[in-house]
């Protein structure tokens, strides 16, 4: 039991830093129906900036501010760099091809994606940084649930991620852009006759979805892995599949995905091998694909009737 | 056009009425080049290109060029296989290096001491090709109902579970036994691979696989080019077209979707075949993305749906990184590529002339600046190697601390270029020069030094601008779509 | 020839067809008329299996073809043109009809790729077929046009060369959405003659969906009155032109009255 609470609790972690990165995806197919495969090398970008702001603030050792302070700029201009990002990537990698047939804004995503791996590769070199969070938190720190011992990295990560995900559907919900994305989402022209300024809310949903990758990519640096150029890839991956299993479009379903993934690949780590987590993860997708098409919460038809 | 409507009567449409101006050669160079190209009929270019393939075969015996020209073939063959699957077809395969992969790991699997069997070529690659295209029957079974994007994510992934399970299967425990297999080679790879035998001849060297590359491409081309003219190929081009309305004429979409991608599949099942013959050995990674990449970005840089554009696209960019290695070729390569795209977006030789000219000029004052400000530089003799370099020591400064002014000249030249895309155009003009500084400098700098980050940066940045500047390639022709 | 009954087709909660009952029999020239969002157009999706009926029968000559794939009912003889024009845009005129020939020919890529005298001899007699079917609109589709991209065809050409399209099928039913929308009156005379000659020369069974009251009256034998779904009115022109309901339906409650 001890061993199994273990997995759920590392799957949950792992689980919302992929439900991070599915609502990129998400909110993005929503408002503009393409699929933004340069997301996880935004993703990549966030753990990067988190990285030299924490060496900016004296490094992993010699912090100037205090620890959680530290943290909270980390993720504060990582957020606020990876939004940045989006928007410019939207502006001029998407924006142009909005009339431009269906696979136009992919190849040019595929692009985007080439060539910001590339471009974190030129200027930061193939190594790999890695956050060094022992230094700061210690190991031991944390506390037990019975057999389980949950760090506080961990914690404050899930908490964390438990909130962003919170955040976001108050927006979504509640605010004027958020109400304005769901529109846009539902009818574009409609949105546009209504006098929705649909430029300005496709920013923000693009600032939004980067930004929440950023934080995702700091949670993973400070979950005492490794930062490196590369390391966009799979998770992009990943985050994409959660998006789908869930229902690509839906905010919940995300959500959903993303911890059902992170869960399923937890325990196929634990129980099965490590070696094929992967390969397991790539067929659930298939699997989904076939017996469900629009996910788990989706109403948007990816098959045709 | 005002002068042609007045010459509309009533009834006769726009297009019969712009006959006369098509007719008329557009000025200068263009005119010539159109006139060439209409006056020579695509069998002729075809057997001249034939004929050069055939005296290279003959009189090149450079072991190097023969092993790249080896290579063109095969992503020549990929570049085709992809063309009909998105080009015909139009339905985006991002998994199709897999079939490739598998491919060339069923020979190295029928080939070597790895699995201690030694098939005949002439039943292996048959054999391959079989197994390939009936492996593409299946990845299209799923496929069968998904639009667009989510068939280039299904088939991405599909493309990622060949290589975990290539990568996983080399210790794998059969029930019954006790002790492991090694299947793949994992990452290690299979090498020690027999030679193709055929004709009763073992193919030892480079020039061997050649000519069976000559022969397998024309007899490919001429498949290719046949199908595309007649029923199946236009009925693919119809499902690229409109899938509902093709349908509702009686077109089977969904077994021509499949057809598309065993066709696909058994092309790069071959190539891969030959590439494992040629290689003599055969490792994993040389199957990813990054492969991927290349090879639609030949077929989008050529033109997706056009069989002579994929041949271009292919030498592009097979021949491109080769060049890259060489600092030499390279900075000759940069500096003409960058001078020519001057001369376009300028237009006329005055305005080239003026850009070149504000280009030069730019350069004094940032070398002034340099040494005004104490800042270190770069020996001469450390970076003015090739031709090219030797001429630019003069102009062109080159800080000491390479890695951070480059870093610096690369964001720069981002940002201008991107703010160049929006900028009014009064001020454009002005920012060319500064763009095309920063260019060469990040060359020196950087680029010119690091050949394969280069290649994929080039290509990244040609991706996004094809589509938004000329998304039907070079070759391809302007389409109308309907969304 | 032609038979649906009791046909209803439900989206959520939208019902679009209540209980329809038509047929259409060998021979005839059928319109379908009614205001906008009567179900004319969901009716030709519903025969020629782009949806599948939510309850009722769709029979061709007695078959049931409810719910097939669109190719299928293709195959077993009827072909339609689209309200909105669905033509193959990038490919060229006689491309277009070409194509559509696919399900009458048999070559396969292989025949095709050794250009085997078989697959040589059926290319030919599909370019001869599709000359013949534009020859059928005279000067307006004529031979220098065939290699341009329909996308350069003027609109009422492209509303032609969509129905010489769905002549190279081989159909024996012919469902036309709209044909002389967007027309001005030369063009819908002329589309008029068209379909009268289509009856006469290819021996086809035409159910017509059409807004313009000129061309249906110059062509049906019967005409039938959709609204909101449901048939409101059937018969020859004169009948239903002046049924009250029929003029409730396109000018609202009251106006029968009014008259």
């Amino acid at each position: 039991m001890g061993y199994l609470g273990q997995q759920l609790v590392n799957g949950l972690t792992l689980g919302g830093i992929y439900a991070l990165i599915a609502l990129g995806y998400s909110l993005v197919y929503g408002v503009l129906q393409i699929l933004n495969f340069a997301h996880g090398d935004v993703y990549m970008v966030g753990a990067f900036i988190g990285y030299f702001v924490e060496i900016a603030l004296g490094g992993p050792s010699h912090s100037k501010v205090p620890v959680p302070v530290m943290i909270f700029i980390m993720f504060a201009v990582s957020m606020i760099g990876t939004g940045l990002l989006g928007i410019v990537i939207e502006r001029f990698a998407y924006r142009p091809l909005r009339k431009s047939s269906r696979i136009a804004p992919l190849i040019s995503a595929l692009g985007v994606s080439i060539l910001l791996q590339n471009a974190a590769l030129l200027i930061f070199s193939a190594n790999v940084r890695s956050y060094d969070t022992s230094s700061f938190i210690p190991s031991t720190a944390g506390f037990s649930l019975g057999s389980i011992t949950i760090d506080s990295v961990r914690l404050a990560v899930l908490i964390l991620a438990m909130l962003l995900m919170f955040a976001l559907s108050k927006w979504v919900n509640k605010t004027q852009v958020g109400r304005a994305m769901r529109a846009i989402a539902v009818d574009r022209d409609a949105a546009v006759m209504m006098g929705i300024d649909i430029d300005r809310v496709i920013r923000w949903t693009f600032f939004v979805g980067a930004a929440l990758a950023g934080a995702a990519g700091v949670m993973n640096g400070l979950l005492l892995r490794g930062v490196s150029n590369g390391m966009g890839f799979v998770p992009g991956l990943k985050g994409f599949t959660a998006a789908v299993i869930g229902g690509i479009g839906s905010i919940p379903g995300a959500m959903a995905g993303g911890l059902l993934l992170g869960v399923v690949e937890s325990l196929t780590q634990g129980y099965l091998s490590t070696n094929f987590s992967d390969f397991y993860t790539f067929i659930l997708l298939i699997a989904v694909m076939l017996l469900r098409p629009n996910g788990l919460f989706g109403k948007k038809a990816i098959v045709k009737a | 056009m005002s002068e042609d409507t007045s010459k509309l009567g009533i009834g006769t449409d726009e297009w019969v009425a712009q006959h006369e101006k098509r007719l008329q050669r557009r000025a200068g160079l263009p005119g010539v080049i159109d006139l060439l190209n209409q006056r020579v009929s695509n069998r002729v270019r075809y057997s001249v290109l034939a004929l050069v393939a055939i005296f290279f075969g003959l009189f090149v015996h450079n072991l190097y060029l023969l092993r790249i020209a080896s290579n063109l073939g095969v992503f020549l063959m990929m570049t085709l296989g992809i063309n009909i699957v998105m080009g015909f077809a139009g339905l985006l395969d991002l998994g199709f290096v897999a079939f490739y992969g598998f491919g060339a790991y069923a020979y190295a699997l029928t080939s070597s001491s790895q699995l201690n069997q030694h098939w005949p070529t002439y039943l292996s690659v048959p054999a391959i090709v079989i197994v390939t295209a009936f492996l593409g029957y299946l990845v299209s079974l799923p496929s069968r109902r998904l639009f667009g994007d989510y068939l280039a994510i299904v088939t991405l992934f599909f493309g990622q579970i060949f290589i975990q399970l290539v990568l996983s299967s080399d210790s794998i425990t059969f029930p019954g036994h006790t002790d492991s297999t090694d299947i793949t080679g994992g990452s290690n790879g299979i090498p020690g691979l027999d030679p193709f035998r055929l004709f009763g001849r073992a193919f030892k060297s480079t020039t061997d696989y050649y000519w069976l590359l000559v022969v397998v491409l024309t007899l490919l081309l001429i498949a290719i080019v046949r199908i595309d003219r007649t029923r199946v190929g236009r009925a693919w081009r119809t499902i690229r077209e409109d899938t509902l309305a093709s349908q509702s004429m009686g077109i089977k979409v969904n077994n021509l979707k499949t057809l598309a991608f065993v066709v696909g599949a058994a092309i790069a099942g071959l190539a891969g075949a030959i590439f494992a013959g040629i290689q003599d050995a055969v490792f994993i990674n040389g199957f990813d993305i990054p492969l991927l990449t290349l090879i639609y970005a030949a077929v989008i840089l050529g033109g997706s749906g056009s069989i002579p554009g994929s041949i271009i696209g292919a030498f592009v960019m097979s021949v491109l990184p080769e060049i890259l290695r060489v600092q030499n070729y390279s900075e000759f390569l940069f500096l003409a590529v960058l001078l020519v795209t001057i001369a376009v977006i300028g237009k006329n030789l005055k305005k080239f002339a003026i850009n070149i000219g504000a280009l030069v000029v730019i350069g004094y004052p940032v070398k002034a600046l340099f040494y005004l400000s104490h800042l270190t530089t770069t020996p001469t003799k450390v970076w003015a190697i090739a031709p090219v370099s030797k001429v630019l020591q003069y102009w062109l400064v080159l800080p000491a601390n390479r890695i951070v002014w480059g870093n610096m000249a690369f964001i720069a030249l981002i940002a201008l270029v991107a703010y160049y895309s929006i900028a009014h155009e009064a001020i454009k003009p002005w920012l060319l020069p500064f763009i095309a500084y920063i260019a060469i400098f990040l060359w020196e700098d950087r680029l010119v030094a690091d050949a394969s980050t280069t290649r994929q940066l080039i290509i990244g940045a040609m991706l996004v601008v094809m589509m938004i500047v000329r998304p039907q390639g070079f070759l391809g022709k302007a389409r109308v779509e309907v969304l | 020839m032609l038979e649906l009954k009791k046909v209803s087709m439900q989206f959520d909660a939208l019902k679009s067809l209540t209980e329809l009952d038509l047929t259409v029999n060998k021979g005839e020239i059928v319109s379908v008329i009614g205001p906008n969002g009567a179900g004319k157009t969901t009716l030709f999706n519903v025969v020629t299996g782009i949806y599948t009926p939510t309850s009722g029968e769709v029979l061709l000559n007695g078959k049931s073809i409810a719910g097939q794939d669109p190719a299928d009912v293709n195959r077993l003889g009827i072909a339609r043109t689209f309200q909105n024009v669905r033509l193959f845009l990038n490919m060229s005129v006689i491309e277009n009809v070409m194509s559509a020939t696919y399900a009458r020919t048999k070559s396969n890529i292989f025949s095709s790729a050794l250009g085997l005298p078989s697959s040589r001899r059926e290319e030919r007699a599909v370019r001869e077929k599709a000359e013949e079917l534009l020859n059928f609109f005279g000067s307006r589709l004529t031979g220098y046009r065939w290699d341009q991209p329909a996308y350069s065809l003027s609109y009422a050409n492209r509303r032609r060369l969509e129905i010489a399209r769905a002549l190279a099928t081989n159909p024996k039913v012919l469902l036309l959405d709209e044909p002389a929308a967007g027309m001005n009156p030369k063009e819908t005379q002329e589309i008029t003659d068209v379909i009268g000659r289509l009856r006469a020369e290819k021996e086809l069974t035409i159910l017509v969906i059409e807004h313009d009251m000129h061309v249906v009256e110059g062509i049906s034998d019967r005409v039938i009155a959709l609204d909101h779904g449901v048939k409101i009115a059937e018969g020859d022109f004169d009948s239903v032109a002046t049924h009250p309901d029929v003029v409730d339906a396109y000018l609202g409650k009251g106006s029968a009255d009014r008259k």
